[in-house]
């Protein structure tokens, strides 16, 4: 009878990922390009935002998207036209991606001329909190209209995320959205977060957010002269 | 539901394991799940199987071990079970509390023969 052996492996199944995100993360900023990893729940205007963003900092730098869907391009379109480099990525199915699927969007995008990219993740508050995608920030947005009982529903993605946009504060007045009690509650779970509350309907707030995602570039940049 | 690709990631890098060690055949797989992880263990042993199809792991085996989610109060330095406590410390009421275990999710061991 062949001997039964116990073989110890110890590995953690996260470990992986997190050294493919840190490898991609390094070799970013090598390259001076600042990634942002931009989550929300379907929905949430994240589109909108994004072109709102992109065609006001468009011109002071260039900018890239990587938008990641199940399906469609019409995303895609929409950002395209206001001035940022597209590429759009299939999951086929996945519900968050991970730092492989990451790195090969960057190079199907490519960094040349490139100070920001985006990462548009897939419409979900759950699991792409728990994958790092290499990206320099991670951000979130949760919109009006979802209620402000979202961070206590979803404690993970508000635990992890660096900066929180509130979108559609202009429909503030139809829904019983208390503002005071999101930051309280989000700062619960995150007393560094950002938080951001704006409009990109009405542009309400959008100053704040291009100047600090702006900060983040130039300092990112900084770093990658020492790197 | 995220389980299979985790799962299946899982298996590639058992394989892996398995072919640098010279194992050809293994009993059984051990995975440690903890209580907070992303990972729901009856997912993963649903759908172990189709992730082990066709692999060197088609007849392995799987076993999980919980691990519990337990938090270290900031108050009282005690250590307590998360779940059951709700996130409060039953020893002194504090609720500033860090997480010390229960996000694990890791390959335990194989048993090769």
């Amino acid at each position: 009878m062949d001997t039964i052996r116990v073989m110890e492996i110890k590995k953690s199944v996260f470990d992986d990922n997190d050294q493919r995100a840190a490898m991609l993360r390094n070799e970013l900023q090598e390259q001076g390009v600042f990634l942002l990893n931009l989550m929300s729940s379907p929905g949430s205007g994240k589109t909108t935002c994004l072109a709102k963003t992109v065609e006001s900092l468009h011109g002071s730098m260039g900018i890239g998207v990587m938008e990641a869907d199940i399906d469609s391009d019409v995303d895609a379109r929409t950002i395209g036209e206001v001035g940022a480099k597209v590429i759009q990525l299939h999951t086929g199915g996945m519900c968050h991606l991970d730092a492989s699927m990451t790195r090969q969007g960057v190079e199907g995008l490519g960094t040349k001329d490139l100070d920001l990219i985006v990462l548009e993740n897939i419409g979900n508050l759950i699991c792409p909190a728990d994958f790092d995608t290499g990206a320099s920030k991670n951000a979130m947005i949760l919109s009006v209209p979802e209620g402000d009982d979202k961070p206590l529903k979803y404690p993970g993605m508000f635990s992890m995320a660096d900066v929180l946009i509130i979108s559609k504060m202009d429909t503030l007045g139809v829904f019983d959205f208390d503002l005071d009690a999101v930051k309280e509650r989000v700062r619960a779970l995150n007393p560094n977060i950002s938080i951001f509350p704006l409009s990109a309907k009405t542009g309400e707030g959008m100053e704040a957010w291009t100047q600090w995602l702006q900060k983040e570039v130039a300092e990112w940049k900084k770093g990658a002269t020492h790197a | 539901m995220h389980e299979l690709g985790v799962v299946m990631n899982i298996v590639e890098n058992v394989v892996d394991f398995a072919q640098a060690n010279n194992v050809t055949q293994i009993e059984t797989l051990v995975l440690q799940i903890g209580e907070l992880s992303a990972v729901i263990p009856a997912y993963v042993e649903s759908c172990y199987p189709a992730a082990v199809d066709g692999t060197m792991m088609q007849d392995t085996k799987l076993q999980i071990e919980v691990l519990p989610a337990n938090a270290l109060c900031r108050s009282c330095e005690e250590v307590f079970g998360l779940m059951a406590a709700n996130g409060v410390c039953p020893h002194c009421g504090g609720k500033d509390c860090e997480t010390i275990s229960g996000k694990e999710l890791m390959i335990k061991e194989i048993v090769a023969c």
